[in-house]
């Protein structure tokens, strides 16, 4: 009953559970507003009990300056990639890094250095297939817009790993901002754009000499190419996610424990449903569950799984199943918040000791608990405001001399279209009533 | 044409530019506050074309920051006692931003390096330059375009700047020094006054602590062919001039009721005096006053003998204080035996002895209390002004130089306004570009001066100031000091100092060149404590403690008890 009641105080004591909570109590049924407290408790204490009865928790060790005195001769690379924020008509998006911070502290020379690993200015996808098919609804072009922006951007962060690895880079770890296997299901739709032959090449030179048609170019294809050269990486390579929206660990965790006959088909089924209905993630539970300075071993999860609805039927269903399996855990950096995700494409040897690594990189950063290498790269690859907004001027009014100069009614239409197109703003939006 | 190909490249103007600023990234350690930097651009001319220009302008502030790294990083540091360079925290990210005010552009076509006002803004991402320093003196000087420049200083930013300022300017349109104690208000002085002595410029100097007596001491050596003089203050009073007795009694004696005063005025009616010592004066008054009241003298209607008494020991305070600051300037003047003090001649009939081509007079006040001091002042250059001011010259121009001004000029809210030197100074600080009568005022508390006259100084030169009222009192009594530049006040160095106003084309800070060899010697320094540790009792002290003793036992005895 105390443990209970230990779970309850610490959901209500502001857990990011609670404060989602309120969020959507706006939506949720009286019914799930009335049992939220005592339910999700009860999820937290029986997710806690088999996580224990699964001896996953471990105890980290960080003390400040021992730690670092020890640490300061390992060489850390942070990765993160940076996309504009400007919407344009067109393949998207115009400009595209992916920017690496490089540290040894004891380095007697070039302690500290940044590169900009992977830059692009133009069309990274190729403009001979569905590129320029412009589609009617806005709506639609928006989604595809951020998708192609998306694409562009874990395909860079990749790339920059590989062109780590392929220069034989001698790190003690690699970190990437992000997860390090996105969920392709996204580009699987129909009319995603393949990248240009130029834009594959120098991603991966070590495609050049396997064919690079129309279909080796997809998204799909290229990021499973490069994720298998991740895999055989010779230095640890983490993705280091700050929030879980969803809940892969407890939900792979209770699916081994129903594989190994422990939970019954029918108590893992409504636990999935509960945890939907009453919207709980790994980042509330485990928020709840751990104390600052613990960790949870990684667990081995598919991420990429067969029979959703958007990838059923499409070309590239049977290619979820060659995608690497993840290695995912959680480790607790700070009391005040979630916990990081931890994902690997390996199972460290050295598990702990990369997971201290993370945890003082992290309590660098006191207060947000997130690895500071990151924070910091994330700053030096942000493609700022200015640079976005000069870019669009650029090409648009360079697609329209382009244009003119051709005398191409179409292209001028397209050229036009491309330059009248603003983003949303409210303060355009009709207004209601009586107007004066 | 100022422009040069070698000029260092140390930096990139950024995005927004303006008409009167702009801002660029530096390179690490490339430049500094003050520093003067240029960069190329275009302006349309008058006739429609676009002409290449060089702008110019001067660094106003720098900015560091390190966007990579957190604030909250430091905490943990802190806390830990972790030392920055064990983690993995950048430390090589500073960026740096500097806020160039503009001073002007020169035409990249023409020879002459004059400086006009920008009418288009500077291009950004252009190249911003470190120029050399003879090209940045060449411009200071040139766009100056003075014919008589005085050499003062280097820019504070920069040594191999030298600073010159304008000395017409400076003798026809006031300056102000103002700076706390210690700052180098006097060095700038001597700097100036040294530069004036060698142009033959005829200088008065009013020297209350014998600041500038080192010039004395020098003169064979380094001014052979000027005349410096040292005065020490006669207090004269004309035969029409009597109000100077009313002000004395007022501030140094006892204050009078209406029959006395009545009294006082009947008294100097009927006592004749054609003129003369002041002192000479009341002891004439005094003696007076002290028959009439002994006589019971019927003279006086409805004045009784008790208050001619009054008014005899009311005159008598002011002749012993008069009395008494004399001794004390003249106890000042026996310590440099070495110097030649002469009498003030008086400026009504002899002005010549005072200012001539060429002659430095320096007028040694220590002693004297703030009313006398500021009554000698005035009669002194209120006769001054008037050969000035006469058809005839008598006297050639010249310049005032006024130490410690507070005490001649204080602010209205000082309740000393009635002082007589502050009308003097100010007719002639408000008329005196006229007539060739420069004044240089200098005070380590501007906010105590009288606001008419220090706004009436076109020229600025301020040094280190911590008080804020003193530090907003002259950002508001200057038209020309830059903004950035008086937040410095407090930070400046002894000797550093900011140069704005008509003397300068635009606000400067500077390094003042110190001039070692003009320090008085017989000030010596300020160190008391040295002067402790070997200090010796004079002879008469001595004398005074072998007797001392004997002198005690004897009152000792005096006062035994009978038992």
């Amino acid at each position: 009953m105390s443990s209970e009641i230990s779970i309850k105080d610490k959901i209500k004591r502001n857990s990011s559970m609670f404060v989602n909570f309120v969020k959507s109590a706006v939506t949720a049924s009286p019914k799930v507003q009335n049992n939220f407290l005592d339910v999700s408790a009860k999820v937290a204490e029986t997710v806690l009990k088999i996580i224990k009865d699964a001896d996953l928790v471990v105890d980290l060790n960080y003390k400040g300056k021992e730690f670092w005195s020890q640490n300061r001769c390992k060489t850390a690379c942070f990765v993160d990639g940076g996309v504009d924020k400007t919407s344009i008509i067109s393949s998207a998006p115009l400009s595209i890094r992916a920017g690496s911070y490089v540290v040894k502290p004891d380095a007697t020379s070039k302690r500290e250095y940044f590169e900009e690993s992977m830059v692009f200015l133009g069309d990274l996808y190729d403009p001979k297939n569905e590129l320029y098919d412009f589609i009617d609804d806005d709506f639609e072009e928006d989604q595809m817009l951020n998708k192609k922006k998306d694409g562009a951007r874990i395909i860079f962060e990749a790339a920059t790993i590989v062109k780590h690895i392929l220069l034989n880079k001698k790190f003690d770890y690699c970190f990437l901002h992000g997860p390090i296997e996105g969920t392709v299901m996204p580009f699987s739709v129909p009319g995603f754009p393949t990248f240009t032959k130029f834009a594959v090449e120098n991603m991966f030179p070590f495609a050049i000499n396997k064919k690079t048609d129309v279909a080796a170019r997809h998204f799909i294809n290229v990021y499973l190419e490069a994720l298998n050269y991740i895999k055989k990486g010779k230095f640890p390579i983490y993705g280091i996610v700050e929030t879980s929206n969803s809940a892969p660990y407890v939900k792979n965790l209770l699916y081994n424990y129903k594989s190994q006959g422990k939970i019954s088909d029918k108590d893992y089924n409504n636990f999935i449903k509960i945890i939907k209905k009453y919207k709980i993630t790994d980042s509330h539970l485990l928020e709840i569950i751990l104390s600052s300075g613990q960790a949870l071993k990684p667990l081995e999860i598919k991420k990429q799984i067969q029979g959703f609805t958007v990838t059923a039927g499409s070309s590239w269903e049977d290619m979820m199943e060659s995608f690497p399996k993840v290695f995912i855990g959680y480790i607790k950096t700070t009391d005040n918040n979630s916990p990081i995700r931890i994902e690997s494409l390996n199972n460290s040897k050295n598990l702990i000791k990369d997971y201290e690594y993370i945890l003082g990189t992290s309590r660098l950063l006191p207060n947000y608990g997130f690895p500071v290498g990151l924070n910091v790269v994330d700053k030096f690859a942000k493609i700022p405001n200015w640079m976005s907004k000069a870019s669009r001027k650029y090409y648009a009014t360079h697609l329209l001399r382009q244009a003119v100069k051709n005398k191409d009614q179409n292209t001028i239409s397209l050229a036009v279209k491309i330059l009248s197109k603003k983003a949303r703003s409210w303060r355009n939006r009709p207004i209601g009533g009586i107007t004066k | 044409m100022l422009k040069n190909p070698n000029w260092k490249s140390i930096g990139t103007v950024l995005g927004e530019t303006f008409i009167d600023c702009f801002y660029f990234s530096l390179k690490n350690y490339k430049a500094k506050k003050g520093d003067i930097v240029t960069t190329d651009s275009k302006v349309p001319s008058s006739e429609g074309k676009i002409i290449p220009v060089t702008v110019w302008g001067k660094i106003s502030t720098i900015e560091s920051s390190n966007a990579f790294f957190p604030t909250e990083a430091a905490q943990e540091l802190t806390n830990e006692d972790i030392d920055i360079r064990d983690t993995i925290l950048p430390t090589t990210r500073d960026e740096l931003i500097c806020k160039v005010v503009i001073l002007g552009y020169t035409k990249d076509e023409d020879k002459s390096s004059k400086l006009l006002p920008l009418i288009y803004p500077v291009r950004p991402a252009a190249t911003v330059k470190y120029p050399s320093s003879e090209d940045v003196e060449a411009l200071l000087i040139s766009d100056l375009n003075s014919s008589h420049p005085i050499y003062i200083g280097s820019l504070l930013a920069r040594e191999a700047v030298k600073i010159r300022i304008d000395a017409d300017n400076l003798v026809s349109r006031h300056v102000s020094i103002f700076g706390m104690s210690g700052s180098g208000k006097t060095v700038m002085v001597r700097r100036i006054m040294h530069e004036m002595l060698c142009k033959n410029y005829p200088m008065l100097v009013l020297d209350i602590h014998g600041d500038y007596l080192g010039f004395i001491q020098k003169q064979k050596e380094l001014y052979p062919e000027n005349k410096i003089k040292l005065f020490y203050p006669n207090l004269s009073v004309s035969s029409e001039d009597k109000e100077i007795i009313y002000t004395l009694i007022d501030k140094l004696g006892k204050p009078l009721t209406d029959p006395q005063k009545d009294f006082l005025n009947s008294l100097l009616e009927k006592v004749k005096y054609e003129g003369g010592s002041l002192l000479k004066y009341v002891k004439l008054l005094n003696q007076r006053a002290r028959e009439y009241a002994s006589e019971g003298s019927t003279s006086f209607k409805n004045i009784r003998p008790a208050s001619m008494y009054v008014v005899a020991r009311s005159l008598g305070q002011v002749a012993k204080k008069l009395e008494n600051m004399e001794q004390t300037n003249f106890r000042h003047r026996k310590k440099m035996s070495k110097l030649k003090f002469v009498e003030l001649a008086d400026p009504a009939t002899e002005p010549e002895k005072i200012i001539s081509k060429g002659q430095l007079s320096i007028l040694y006040l220590k002693g004297y209390e703030t009313l006398p001091a500021s009554a000698i002042v005035s009669i002194l250059l209120e006769n001054l002004f008037k050969h000035r001011q006469e058809v005839n010259e008598e006297i050639p121009p010249f310049l005032t130089i006024i130490e410690e001004a507070h005490n001649f000029i204080p602010s209205r809210s000082e309740n000393k306004d009635d002082l007589p030197s502050v009308e003097t100074i100010r007719k002639v600080i408000t008329e005196g570009r006229k007539f060739g009568t420069g004044i240089m005022i200098i005070s380590q508390r501007p906010s105590r001066l009288d606001e008419t006259i220090a706004s009436q100084c076109n020229s600025q030169i301020i040094f280190r100031m911590v008080n804020q009222r003193d530090q907003k009192a002259t950002r508001d009594r200057s038209e020309t000091l830059d903004v950035d530049d008086s937040k410095q006040l407090p930070n400046l160095a002894n000797g550093q100092g900011i140069i704005s106003g008509q003397v300068v084309n635009f606000s400067l800070p500077v390094q003042i060149k110190f001039d070692e060899k003009l320090i008085n010697e017989d000030i010596g320094n300020e160190n008391f404590i040295d002067t402790v540790e070997n200090w010796d009792d004079s002879e008469a002290v001595k004398e005074r403690q072998k007797f001392a003793q004997d002198f005690s036992d004897i009152s000792d005895m005096d006062n035994r008890s009978a038992n």
